[in-house]
């Protein structure tokens, strides 16, 4: 159940980030089969493919193209999300280092599908490594005369904030403000980046692109399941045996992931949770796990697919203290612009870290859970549900871990 | 134009119309912070929410724009649920700090709390703290752990005066209204970011602990500060005569008006009411006799003016106006040069400093009625009077509340013709240099003090109204002209101010057909062409 | 007391970056990165001066200075050791490595060694979780940490 290794076919190569070593397998064919498709059918393939958004949110990529309004006559921006900072996550690191020209030909085939002339990468300030491989890369890439001839691309560095991953913070970001994210509508598609119209895709979701146009759209959706097609790079750490990058149909369990392809379970080897989606995904118990990791699956059983980042858990892992860890970290990335957000987080962390240390009141765990759910849904983006989703979660479902230091 | 319907009402708005906007046009106000009429969009604050009909979840109003066919409730269980949870979000880190903060009363933390919150609190961790009692510039003070981060103020000084000096600093709840290090809110409209301040974060330097604002009354008037004529209200204390230094007026605030000044003022302007309960106010007529000066009756002080107007011939009488009466006033003074046959008047005294002006509302020219002075045909030539009276030609002096001796001329120059002449007689409001030379004094009543109208630098006319009783046995300009009128023998003066405005439409074309209910609160255009 | 100003090269730079945006307010970042290498850290006299290059008011400068954490306030270490502590890097022990590292250096988080040698920081997800525990060293990562390890690394910065 593993399907093909697409994304991460070269990985083991040494030189797998040069230009060469691209195109002795099969690099930029894509491309030139894409210039001499109309645009419109680029993002018909797409479509087709059931390719849906990598970083987190998993919109269908094609529909998401066809939002560029018809008759827009200005620039259309085509910006590539890679401040990857999604706890758990680390796929787009591996693809920014091991085969950037894989995101330089899906930039090129994309952006004749939108009709841009100019593309955006930003990338997140602490991947330096990343930044000088990406760089070199298109170097080679205006250099062979990929880039430069109707589509240029600007390399973008972050500054270390974790909301320049929703993609109005990074628009903002980009626009050279603080990584507010914007109020919605508009959408960035009709309204985005320095006013224009905006496509802004995750690093692995551009880089399925020239597979797609080489092999059509109808091969891509066979891989997965009825509603998300292909494969996707799953980011396995926490208690595994063997934690990595794995590359997988978006078909697999949960369970075959963390078992079959990442060794199973290490500490005490006995599964107590996971989180199947970066930190924001609502926490799986042990009898949860034979679930599809595609969006629907996941979002079937009450989570979500996120940014396919899993974190195992095993018994010995005390989930009051991870849900401290992971409050502190929206307390200390919410932007805080909007109300609910920036005045619960770092209060919800306060009340968590209280709890593990033995401070913890009778009342605080059914006031986190109202705070949370009186505020998930009325802010400005989705960096408050994605708090709310280990809030709600490690709580219910783990409640008794957090009564017995409550008690104590 | 979109027919939407809000709570059951219909209605038919502009499109572009936000929900707020079209709520209000039916009676239904939607409680908020952030959002601003006058300002960019900002949908942080999160408590505009409403229900949309097709619209799974809440949806901020002031983002929504009004579309055909739209269902929105603004009073469902659910909007009243989300509003308590915004509340409760706002007040988290909030400090307790009504008893000493100057916004309460007029807090809106404290208002939509009492309508749309009146939870039971349970935050009962550390709050986050902030600098307090921090110093902006000149006229405002900020407390950061009082803010709500609605970004008014920073909006404000990005879009209104496009000066920048506000930011939001850090991230998360650290976050905080600041200056850059070491610089200063000081442009010329800095203390509108207190009206805007929906909080006690902003607040006036200048009524900072004066008085509390349930003992404030309220009353419409206009800026006298300069031609533009921005729209006031004048809150006045009367009721704690001992809070506030015993200031009868304790504070301006702009009043909106859509074609003067929309919702602003500049500092000028809003800090000018200064000399309204200055020492020098000129309380009882006096008379001065050699170095004696005695008070007198109006009685005395009217029978000895009007009887140095019979005295001496009109040519040798010279009557120096004021851009800052009203037109009532300035229509009185005309009838009395007309009765007499006085030529010699003008109002335009030049200021030593020239006024500085801007393309927003400063204009250079500091009187509030120029252009109806110069309407009402007094607008002749000031410098030669004071040359004929150091000539002896002019023997009576008569000058409206302008200092002569700090103007734009030479002093000593002016000093001179007021000595030459016999008789100088000073009507005005508060003392000055040219006042201690007259022999009659005669104290005029404050703009707070009565009303009257004043027509700004584009014509408008617009009416100020009053707030305070004139302090001692001031009056205001036209009934002190009327009564010397009286003196003078004219039958019929009339007896209050609305009476000579409806003369002034009778009589002055630019005027024609205005009225105190058409110009109401707003205004209205005098008469093209005739200006 | 050293003037804060770019190089006739720097500037060119600047103006380079600049132009590769529609608004050129895009190149902040990048310039503010570009100063800090140049300054050694962002003081307020390196916010006054690239409010400057893009005529922003200095507050919206300072805004996006205070806003994001790689800009450093204050004089940094020559090196700067950025420990990981969020959730896998915490399930493989972030806090010994932190522990040790506050031991080792005899500084606590946040702060410089008084030789003005390493600046250490505790952060969050760093995106390496594969490799827990882990933490940033300048410009690269490294990876797989013990005590033992990090005292190598420690010993390869002067």
């Amino acid at each position: 159940m593993t399907g093909d290794r697409i994304l991460m076919r070269n990985f083991d190569r040494p030189d797998s980030h040069t230009l060469a070593a691209y195109r002795a397998t099969g690099g930029y064919t894509a491309w030139e089969k894409a210039r001499g498709m109309e645009p419109a059918a680029i993002t018909e393939e797409v479509k087709a493919s059931n390719l849906r958004g990598l970083g987190g949110a998993g919109f269908p990529t094609g529909t998401k193209w066809s939002f560029v309004p018809k008759g827009h006559t200005g620039p259309v921006y085509l910006v590539i999300n890679a401040d990857e900072g999604e706890p758990g996550t680390f796929k787009d690191r591996y693809l920014l280092e091991r085969d950037p020209h894989a995101l330089i030909e899906g930039m090129l085939i994309a952006a004749r599908a939108i009709r841009s002339a100019t593309g955006f990468v930003y990338i997140r300030g602490e991947y330096v490594e990343p930044w000088r491989r990406f760089g070199a890369a298109v170097r080679e890439a205006y250099e062979a005369g990929y880039l430069g001839q109707g589509f240029d691309v600007v390399v973008h560095r972050g500054a270390g904030a974790y909301i320049c991953g929703e993609e109005t913070g990074l628009i903002s970001s980009l626009e050279g403000k603080k990584g507010w994210p914007k109020v919605k509508p508009p959408f960035p598609a009709v309204r985005g980046a320095f006013g224009m119209p905006t496509i802004v895709n995750n690093v692995e979701t551009i880089s399925h692109v020239p597979h797609i146009v080489n092999r059509g759209g109808a091969w891509f959706a066979s891989l997965g399941t009825r509603t998300q097609g292909g494969t996707r790079m799953f980011s396995v750490s926490g208690r595994v045996a063997r934690p990595g990058v794995y590359e997988a149909s978006v078909a697999i369990t949960l369970r075959q992931l963390i078992y079959d392809l990442a060794g199973g379970v290490t500490g005490n080897g006995r599964l107590k949770g996971v989180v199947p989606g970066g930190s924001s995904a609502p926490i799986l118990r042990a009898d949860e796990i034979d679930v599809p990791m595609d969006v629907d699956g996941l979002r079937n059983a009450g989570t979500m697919a996120g940014s396919a980042g899993v974190v195992v858990m095993d018994e010995t892992v005390s989930i009051p203290e991870a849900l401290m860890v992971v409050a502190r970290f929206y307390a200390h990335e919410s932007c805080g612009q909007c109300t609910p957000c920036r005045e619960s987080t770092g209060w919800i962390y306060r009340m968590v870290h209280r709890i593990v240390e033995g401070h913890g009141r009778k009342e605080d765990l059914d006031t986190i859970l109202d705070v949370a759910r009186r505020g998930a849904g009325t802010t400005i983006c989705a960096f408050y549900d994605g708090a709310v989703g280990p809030y709600i979660s490690y709580i219910e479902k783990f409640r008794d871990e957090f009564e017995e230091l409550i008690a104590r | 134009m979109p027919k939407l319907t809000i709570d059951g009402k219909e209605i038919e708005v502009p499109a572009g119309t936000n929900l707020i906007e079209a709520a209000r046009r039916v009676g239904v106000e939607i409680p908020h912070y952030c959002y601003h009429p006058g300002l960019s969009i900002a949908g942080q604050c999160r408590l505009c929410m409403v229900d949309i009909e097709k619209t799974p979840r809440p949806t901020i109003a002031c983002n929504t724009q009004a579309a055909d066919g739209m269902v929105v409730w603004t009073e469902t269980d659910r909007v009243k649920e989300t509003r308590r949870s915004i509340m409760e979000f706002h007040l988290i880190n909030h400090p307790l700090d009504c008893p000493v903060c100057d916004q309460a009363g007029e807090c809106w933390l404290q208002i939509y709390y009492m309508r749309h919150g009146l939870y039971e609190p349970r935050m009962t961790d550390e709050k986050v703290h902030k600098p307090k009692a921090v110093p902006l510039g000149p006229h405002v003070m900020l407390d950061a752990e009082r803010c709500i981060l609605c970004s008014r103020c920073v909006r404000f000084c990005d879009e209104i005066t496009r000066t920048g000096e506000l930011g939001i600093m850090n991230r998360g709840e650290h976050s905080e209204i600041g200056l850059f290090p070491g610089r200063e809110l000081s442009n010329p409209y800095s203390a509108n970011v207190v009206d805007i301040c929906p909080v006690g974060a902003l607040t006036d330097r200048d009524f900072r602990f004066q008085v509390r604002v349930w003992y404030l009354d309220s009353t419409k008037s206009i800026c006298p500060g300069c031609a533009r004529g921005c729209n006031v209200e004048v809150h006045t204390n009367r009721r704690r005569p001992h809070h506030a230094e015993g200031r009868r007026v304790a504070r301006l605030k702009p009043r909106y008006n859509a074609d003067v000044n929309r919702w602003w003022i500049c500092d000028a302007g809003r800090y000018g009411y200064g000399a309204v309960d200055d020492k020098s106010r000129l309380r009882a007529p006096s008379r001065r006799e050699g170095e004696a000066v005695a008070d007198a009756t109006w009685e005395e002080a009217i029978a000895a003016v009007a009887g140095a107007l019979e005295r001496f011939p009109p040519d040798e009488v010279g009557v120096i106006a004021s851009p800052r009466m009203a037109n009532e006033d300035l229509l009185a003074l005309r009838r009395l040069l007309e009765r007499r046959g006085i030529r010699r008047v003008g109002f335009r005294v030049p200021p030593r400093e020239p006024g500085d002006e801007d393309a927003f509302l400063i204009r250079a020219d500091k009187s509030p009625n120029t252009l109806g002075a110069a309407l009402l045909g007094l607008d002749g030539a000031v410098a030669p009077i004071l040359a004929a009276a150091r000539a002896g030609q002019v023997k009576c002096l008569w000058v409206f509340d302008h200092d002569l001796l700090a103007a734009g001329w030479d002093e000593a120059e002016a000093d001179r013709a007021l000595r030459a002449a016999e008789t100088v007689i000073f009507t005005g409001a508060n003392a000055n240099a040219t006042s201690e030379r007259a022999d009659w004094v005669l104290p005029a009543a404050a703009w707070v003090e009565r009303e009257g109208t004043w027509t700004n630098c584009e014509g408008r006319v617009q009416r100020f109204r009053q707030a305070l009783e004139p302090l001692g046995q001031a009056l205001p300009e036209w009934d002190i002209l009327g009564r010397v009128l009286a003196a003078l023998g004219v039958a019929g003066v009339p007896p209050r101010a609305e009476r000579w405005f409806r003369e002034l439409a009778a009589t002055v074309p630019a005027f024609a057909g205005l009225s105190y209910p058409s110009i109401g609160d707003a205004g209205q255009p005098a008469a093209r062409g005739a200006a | 007391m050293r003037t804060v100003q770019f190089t006739p090269e720097q500037l060119a730079e600047v103006r380079r970056l600049q132009a590769l945006y529609p608004d050129r307010r895009g190149a902040l970042l990048p310039v503010l990165h570009m100063a800090q290498d140049a300054f050694g850290w962002v003081s307020l006299e390196v916010e006054e001066y690239v409010a400057g290059l893009f005529e922003l008011a200095p507050a919206h400068v300072h805004e996006v200075v205070t806003f994001y954490t790689l800009y450093f306030r204050q004089p940094k270490g020559r090196h700067v050791v950025s420990v990981c502590h969020n959730l896998s890097c915490h399930l493989a022990g972030a806090k010994t490595i932190l522990d040790h590292l506050r031991t080792r250096l005899g500084i606590e988080v946040g702060e410089t060694t008084p030789d003005g040698r390493v600046t250490l920081l505790a952060v969050e997800c760093l995106c390496a979780c594969e490799r827990a525990p882990m933490m940033q060293v300048d410009d690269r990562y490294e990876f797989d940490l013990t005590p033992e390890r990090v005292d190598r690394v420690l010993e390869g910065l002067r």
